[in-house]
């Protein structure tokens, strides 16, 4: 039975790639930091209790800041494979967190590696590193693919860019099976609510139900290749099983602005927005003309990414990738799960319970 | 007067650029640890004439002490972890002293001093993997091949980050190899001019020893890594004037500074062995232990934008050069010889 290692469990990615490994037959290892509040929702359905025998999911504290307890759980584990999915992954609060974001996401890819070489598991554990489209920032190519030239806009992107290099320096000087996956945006019902998308589909549901007035947000221009996570796992998987360890880009080649993902999750509640003004005064109106989207500059990025595209071409010759869920299917579950949630809040509400708004 | 702040101003760039900003008449603080400035060091001489800030850059409050005591108007973050080949060895350092340090920096002049212009040390191992036929200049991408290069790619990002986001004045300077009488004993430049120096002495077992800890002079046999490697090798006192010149722009702008004359390892055992009249093929051995796992490609700087924007253009030869580290060599090596402390 073959032993997989995610950092990053409790994330939207984790959690898939866990449910997908299970279903593989895996034995499944997660990391999770220590924190204050319970942050175990997403991977909640695979839990299993420690007293039960046999387990196949197993939790460990660590900490990608912490390379004592990255040593001790690869050491422990010995898994054939790991996927480095945790990061600080926020693009905004990377402006705000420099020094952390650097030291999770950049420091971290390469304490896992140096754990790796340390216990001698060079030539026996595959390592996932988990790129981003935010390396290419300022594209200079468009579409965006393996080769084209890098520009991070942002602390989060150059943290990325150096584990990047740094899983390449690796597998050419050690000989190690590590690979990179470039993935482009991927969303889903379990995206973090301070993301974009997930920002639009809770607020909109509770608008709808009349337990929020307004959403607001930054650039409605930018431009973006979303996918749903679901998909991009599986890929996450398929690049660690070839004979040999390549780095791939991961897309649907297809681009939405802000804009158009507020109008389609709309449309899916039957709110019909209509759009007035132009730049920061640009406003989003209901039918019976109540503003419901606004621009707020404080969510304007210190250096924008204007449009990202890929081309995944290579993942598709070479591994037989596609995407699977489309643009309106993504948009239509996240909107229809965050109407459960927002419908849950109220009756719960309704009936004298405390609910809580979760504002960031 | 101008006040201007120097991080590693204990080694061969930071102790040559001190000089040149006392002779424009500025005050100098110099950013180090205590035990690098107690030690003999490259800025020893320049002891009183600076002002010493202690700290360590791996601490992000000690920078911003620095900054805010010092107050300055110009700034030279050159502090870093100088062996590519070592950063195997010493990958997470390497990433905290030439990555996060200069982000830490940023942020205390972002908030402590925005008004402070900033010359980041950039490095031409930066582009690493490359083909022999092209130069480098500012628009070439990257490609790191070893844990130095790609923690420098990560803090020249993030100056270019700090300098579109927040309009701070950061410039970065993209230096190829540079080298001088001050080059400590372990880098390359350095390890063949203190062997032709032997050679010439007529030293066999030299007293002073390589990163294995054997003579680096052994057995009348200096040993090498790949011989093939080709470097674009410049003079740094001529490296140093980039720099300065670099922050008297009206507008931040990256440079490469380079020669733009390629010579291999071979050509410059070649120079520096004849520079004393000796034949290095007698005097030198290539050791595969000495290879590092990967190498970068040919280096070589188009440095065009310097010569047009800052009038800038190398003053010594690379004979010129190797004749100087060669030279001083001898005369380091001389008085042990005659006292008798080497047989």
């Amino acid at each position: 039975m073959k032993k997989a290692l995610i950092t990053g469990v409790t994330g939207q990615d984790g959690s898939y790639l866990a449910q997908l490994l299970l279903g593989k037959g895996y034995e499944v290892h997660g990391v999770k930091r220590r924190t204050s509040l319970f942050n175990t929702d997403r991977i909640d359905h695979l839990y299993v209790d420690p007293h039960e025998a046999n387990r196949k999911f197993i939790l460990h504290h660590g900490d990608l800041t912490d390379s004592s307890s990255l040593i001790r759980i690869i050491q422990q584990v010995q898994p054939d494979e790991i996927y480095n999915l945790a990061a600080q992954s926020h693009v905004a609060v990377s402006f705000e967190e420099p020094e952390y974001t650097a030291n999770s996401d950049g420091l971290g890819a390469l304490r896992i590696l140096e754990a790796i070489r340390i216990l001698g598991l060079e030539k026996n554990t595959r390592f996932y590193q988990a790129s981003t489209s935010e390396l290419y920032g300022l594209v200079q190519e468009i579409p965006q693919r393996e080769t084209t030239p890098f520009y991070p806009r942002s602390p989060y992107a150059v943290a990325k860019l150096y584990a990047y290099w740094i899983t390449i320096n690796y597998r050419e000087a050690y000989g190690m099976y590590a690979c990179n996956g470039i993935l482009f945006n991927h969303e889903s019902p379990v995206r973090g609510e301070t993301f974009v998308t997930r920002k639009i589909t809770r607020a909109l549901a509770r608008i709808k139900l009349g337990l929020q007035d307004c959403l607001y947000l930054g650039n409605l221009d930018a431009k973006r290749d979303w996918g749903h996570a679901k998909d991009y796992v599986e890929m996450q998987w398929l690049m660690l099983q070839q004979d040999q360890p390549e780095d791939f880009v991961i897309a649907t080649g297809v681009q939405y602005s802000v804009r158009d993902f507020v109008n389609a999750a709309a449309a899916e509640i039957g709110f019909n927005v209509t759009w007035k003004g132009e730049g920061i005064s640009e406003r989003g109106f209901d039918e019976n003309g109540n503003c419901i989207v606004s621009v707020d500059p404080r969510y304007f990025r210190p250096a924008e990414v204007e449009t990202l595209l890929g081309d995944a071409s290579k993942a598709r010759d070479k591994l037989g990738w596609v995407p699977r869920i489309s643009f309106e299917e993504l948009v239509s579950e996240m909107m229809r799960e965050d109407m459960k949630s927002a419908e849950r809040d109220e009756i719960v509400k309704k009936h004298g319970f405390n609910t809580f708004n979760y504002h960031e | 007067m101008k006040r201007a702040l120097i991080t590693g101003i204990t080694g061969q760039d930071g102790s040559y650029l001190a000089e040149l900003l006392l002779e424009k008449g500025y005050e100098v603080f110099g950013f180090a640890r205590q035990e690098s400035w107690y030690r003999p060091n490259c800025a020893s001489h320049l002891a009183g004439r600076v002002r010493l800030l202690f700290g360590d850059l791996i601490e992000g409050v000690d920078i911003a002490n620095a900054v805010q005591d010092a107050q300055p108007d110009e700034i030279y973050n050159l502090a870093s972890q100088s062996r590519p080949g070592e950063s195997w060895a010493r990958a997470p350092e390497t990433l905290l002293v030439n990555g996060l340090a200069a982000t830490r920096l940023f942020e205390a002049v972002r908030h402590n001093r925005p008004s402070a212009r900033v010359y980041h040390a950039s490095s031409s191992e930066m582009f690493g993997r490359l083909s022999k036929s092209r130069r480098q200049d500012e628009t070439t991408s990257f490609a790191p091949v070893n844990p130095y290069a790609a923690a420098k790619v990560y803090a020249h990002h993030m100056a270019s980050i700090y300098r579109d986001s927040y309009d701070l004045h950061i410039a970065c300077g993209i230096l190829f190899n540079h080298e001088s009488e001050r080059r400590p004993l372990h880098f390359l430049t350095q390890k063949v001019a203190y062997g032709a120096a032997c050679a010439a002495l007529g030293i066999k077992n030299s007293p002073h020893r390589n990163e294995r800890g054997r003579p680096i002079v052994e057995a009348g046999k200096l040993a090498l890594g790949n011989l093939a490697v080709a470097r674009d090798w410049g003079y740094a006192p001529d490296f140093v004037r980039a720099m300065w010149l670099i922050l008297q722009q009206d507008q931040p702008l990256d440079f490469i500074i380079g020669t733009g004359e390629l010579r291999t390892l071979t050509e410059l055992c070649e120079v520096a062995y004849q520079s004393v009249g000796c034949d290095w093929r007698e005097c030198v051995l290539s050791d595969p232990v000495l290879v590092r796992p990967l190498e970068p490609g040919h280096v070589l700087a188009d440095a065009s934008r310097a010569r047009e924007v800052l009038g800038w253009y190398p003053t010594v030869s690379f004979e010129e050069m190797v004749a100087r580290m060669v030279s001083a060599q001898m005369v380091r090596l001389k008085p042990l010889l005659d006292s008798g402390e080497i047989a």
